[in-house]
C-alpha cells in the first residue's frame, strides 16, 4: 500500500514539476509578496510626507501681529494675507486649504471636508492653542503671576507605543501573512485541478483505474502531491514576507518603533500552520476539481475558493476580532488568525492544538468523500 | 479463462433537468474465453461493446451478473485480478510529461514487478517493439505511431495473461494498425488469452477465432466466424451482420 502511494505521489511530482504553468503558480506566486510589502510600504509612507509639507497652506483674512508670525514661522506655516474674500478664492483654486477669519477675539477656522482640510485643521488646533498659551503667558506676566503656577497646574505625560506609524507597519505585516494563505490557495488550484479533471479531460484517468491500486492510494497519493506543492509555496512565501519586512523596516519610517523579528519557536509554529493549511486546502481543491469534467470547468468551481480563503482574514484585520477557542475550530478564518498572532509575537498553545485536531477532522472527511467519489464510475463521466 | 456469465450495466441519464431514465448499455451478457483465444467484441458505434470491455477490465462496476478470472470472481479478487490484465483502448492516452522508458518503469512499478527485474524487462520490451530509438523522448514528442508502440510495451510491462483491446486500431493510419494486429497475433501464439473489440467486421474476420455480436447491449450472434457466416449464409462478417439486424438503425 505505501509503495502504491509513493508511486502515485512520485507520478504526481513530477508532472507538476515538469509543467511550467504548475511551477509558476508555485514558485511565481510567492513572487508578488515583496513586492506587495515594498511597494505598500513605499506608498504609505508617501502619503504620511504629504501631511507634513503640503497640507500646510493656511490663509488669515487679517494682519497677523508678531506673536503670531512667529508661531506661523515656528510651525512652518505657509501663510497667505489678505481679505475674506480673496482667501475664499485661494481656497477654491487649492491654494490654501483653510482660511481663518478674526473678529475682535473670536476666530473661526473656514474649512471643507476633504481630507487635505482636516490636516490643516488639527495643524491650526495647535498654532491656535500656541497662541492662545503666549497670550495667557503674557497677561499672567503683567498680573505679576508665574504663569507656570497657573498654567501647568497639573502635568499630563503622553507615553505613545503605537503611533499612527506603527499602525501602517503591523497593517503591513498582518496581511504579508494573509498572502502566505491566499498564494498556499492559489497554488493548491493548478495542480488539483490537474490531477482531477484534468486527467479525465486528457483520458489518462481510464489507465490509472485500470492499475491494480485501492482508490484510497490513488487519491492519498495525489493528494500528497498537491499538498507538497502547495507546502513549498508557502515556505518560500514565509521566507519572503519575513526577508520583505525586515528589509521595509530599515527602509521605511513607517516601521519607527516596531523591530521587525521572529523567535525560532513562532517561525516553527508559523511553518507547522502552513503545512496544517496547505493539506486542508490541497484536500478540498482535489474534492471539488474531481467533481467537474474538464480543466476549465474545475478552475472555474475553484475560484470562490480564493475570496473564501482571503476574506475572513482581511474582515478579522479591519474588525479586529481577536483569537478565541471557538474560532480556532473555524477553518479558514482561524489559519489566517492564528498565523497572524503567532507571527506577532502571541504562541497560544491551546489554539494551535485545537486548529490542528480540527483540520484532521476536516481533511478525514474531505478525504473520504473523494475516496468514495474514485470508487464510483461516475469519476469518469 | 475469462467467464463473463449475465452481466448488464445500467446507466441513469438526464431526460430533462427534472426527469432522468434509466437505460440498459449492455444487458444478460454472458460468453467465454479460453487460454490461447482471441474473442473479437464486433458491433456498431454505441451497441456496448466499450463498457462491456471496460467492466471486464475492472473500470466500471457490472449492475448484474459476475465476471471471472480462472475461476476467481472478479469483484472478491479486483487487485489480484487486475495484476493478470493489460486494457488499451483507442481512448487510452499516455502521460506526456513522461518519457517512454520512465512511462514503462512507473507502470511496472505499479504492477508490483519485481525492481531487480524492471530494467531487464524494459530491455526486452525495447527490442521487441523497437523503441531504442525514441524511449528516452518524451511522450509529447512522439508521433502516433511510436505512441501506439509506446503504449503497447505499456500492456507487455507486467507480462499479462489477459488482454482486453477496446477499438485498439480505431483512428490510426495503416502501419500504426497493423502494429497493433501483429502485437496481437505475437499473444496469441504465446497462449495469451485476448478479448478485441471492433466494428470493423474485416479486422475482426481474419485474426478472431470467436465473436461475439453486439446490438443495442444484446448478444445478437456468436461462435467462430465460420459458423456465422454458414447460419446467415454470407460470405463475410459484414454481410452477416446487417442480415441479422434487419437493417435496424442503432440511434434509434
Amino acid at each position: 500500500m505505501k509503495n502504491n502511494i509513493f508511486n502515485i505521489l512520485k507520478k504526481e511530482l513530477r508532472e507538476t514539476f515538469r509543467d511550467k504553468k504548475s511551477l509558476a503558480m508555485m514558485l511565481v506566486i510567492p513572487l508578488f509578496i515583496p513586492l506587495i510589502v515594498i511597494g505598500m510600504s513605499a506608498l504609505f509612507e508617501t502619503q504620511l510626507d504629504v501631511e507634513i509639507t503640503d497640507y500646510n497652506k493656511i490663509g488669515f483674512a487679517y494682519h497677523l501681529d508678531d506673536t503670531e508670525r512667529t508661531i506661523a514661522a515656528s510651525m512652518d506655516l505657509n501663510i497667505k494675507e489678505g481679505s475674506e474674500e480673496e482667501m475664499k478664492k485661494l481656497r477654491e483654486e487649492g491654494e490654501i486649504y483653510l482660511y481663518i477669519t478674526k473678529e475682535n477675539n473670536r476666530y473661526t477656522i473656514v474649512s471643507t471636508d476633504s481630507e487635505s482640510s482636516t490636516y490643516a485643521r488639527s495643524l491650526m488646533q495647535a498654532y491656535f492653542e500656541s497662541y492662545k498659551r503666549v497670550l495667557q503667558e503674557n497677561y499672567l506676566d503683567e498680573e505679576n503671576i508665574n504663569p507656570n503656577d497657573v498654567l501647568d497646574i497639573i502635568t499630563v505625560d503622553l507615553k505613545q507605543e503605537a503611533t499612527d506609524d506603527s499602525y501602517f507597519a503591523s497593517y503591513m505585516q498582518n496581511y504579508a501573512f494573509l498572502f502566505i494563505i491566499m498564494a498556499i490557495t492559489v497554488s493548491a488550484t493548478y495542480p488539483s485541478t490537474d490531477t482531477t479533471a484534468g486527467e479525465k479531460e486528457r483520458g489518462t484517468l481510464e489507465t490509472l483505474l485500470t492499475f491494480p491500486i485501492k482508490s484510497k492510494d490513488i487519491i492519498i497519493g495525489k493528494f500528497l502531491g498537491v499538498s507538497i506543492s502547495s507546502i513549498i509555496t508557502g515556505l518560500i512565501s514565509l521566507l519572503l514576507a519575513i526577508g520583505s519586512l525586515k528589509i521595509a523596516n530599515g527602509m521605511f519610517s513607517i516601521y519607527e518603533g516596531i523591530n521587525i523579528g521572529y523567535s525560532f519557536a513562532s517561525i516553527v509554529v508559523a511553518i507547522l500552520i502552513i503545512i496544517t493549511f496547505s493539506l486542508f486546502v490541497s484536500g478540498l481543491c482535489i474534492a471539488i476539481a474531481s467533481k467537474s469534467k474538464t480543466f476549465k470547468e474545475a478552475q472555474s468551481a475553484l475560484t470562490p475558493l480564493n475570496f473564501i480563503t482571503f476574506f475572513p482574514g482581511m474582515i478579522v484585520f479591519m474588525i479586529g476580532v481577536s483569537p478565541s477557542t471557538w474560532l480556532s475550530l473555524v477553518p479558514f478564518l482561524n489559519y489566517s488568525i492564528i498565523f497572524t498572532d503567532v507571527l506577532n509575537g502571541a504562541i497560544k498553545y491551546l489554539d494551535i492544538f485545537l486548529m490542528l485536531a480540527s483540520t484532521i477532522i476536516y481533511i478525514t472527511v474531505v478525504l473520504t468523500y473523494i475516496i468514495k467519489a474514485y470508487k464510483s464510475e461516475k469519476v469518469l463521466f | 479463462m475469462i467467464k463473463v456469465e449475465n452481466v448488464s450495466k445500467k446507466f441513469i441519464k438526464n431526460k430533462n433537468k427534472r426527469e432522468k431514465e434509466e437505460f440498459y448499455a449492455d444487458k444478460n451478457i454472458t460468453f467465454e474465453a479460453k487460454e490461447g483465444e482471441i474473442v473479437g467484441i464486433l458491433g456498431p458505434n454505441g451497441a456496448g461493446k466499450t463498457t462491456l470491455l471496460r467492466m471486464t477490465a475492472g473500470i466500471l462496476e457490472p449492475t448484474e451478473g459476475t465476471i471471472e478470472y480462472d475461476e476467481l470472481n472478479y469483484k472478491k479478487n479486483e487487485l489480484e485480478i487486475k495484476r493478470s490484465i493489460a486494457y488499451l483502448s483507442g481512448n487510452t492516452k499516455l502521460y506526456d510529461t513522461l518519457s517512454t522508458y520512465e512511462l514503462l518503469k512507473m507502470c511496472a512499478n505499479m504492477y508490483g514487478v519485481p525492481k531487480e527485474k524492471i530494467e531487464k524487462r524494459i530491455e526486452e520490451i525495447s527490442k521487441i517493439l523497437n523503441l531504442d530509438g525514441f524511449i528516452h523522448n518524451k511522450i509529447a514528442k512522439l508521433s502516433t505511431g511510436q505512441t501506439q508502440r509506446a503504449n503497447i510495451a505499456r500492456c507487455l510491462i507486467h507480462d499479462p495473461k489477459y488482454y482486453i483491446l477496446d477499438e485498439a486500431t480505431t483512428g490510426l493510419d495503416i502501419i500504426s494498425s497493423q502494429i497493433i494486429l501483429d502485437f496481437i497475433k505475437d499473444e496469441k501464439s504465446k497462449g495469451k488469452t485476448i478479448l478485441y473489440s471492433t466494428h470493423y467486421m474485416e479486422e475482426a474476420e481474419n485474426i478472431c477465432d470467436h465473436v461475439i455480436m453486439i446490438n443495442k447491449g444484446v448478444i445478437i450472434e456468436s461462435g467462430t466466424p465460420k459458423e456465422i457466416k454458414t447460419r446467415t449464409k454470407t460470405t463475410n462478417l459484414r454481410d452477416a451482420f446487417f442480415q441479422i439486424i434487419g437493417g435496424q438503425n442503432n440511434e434509434e
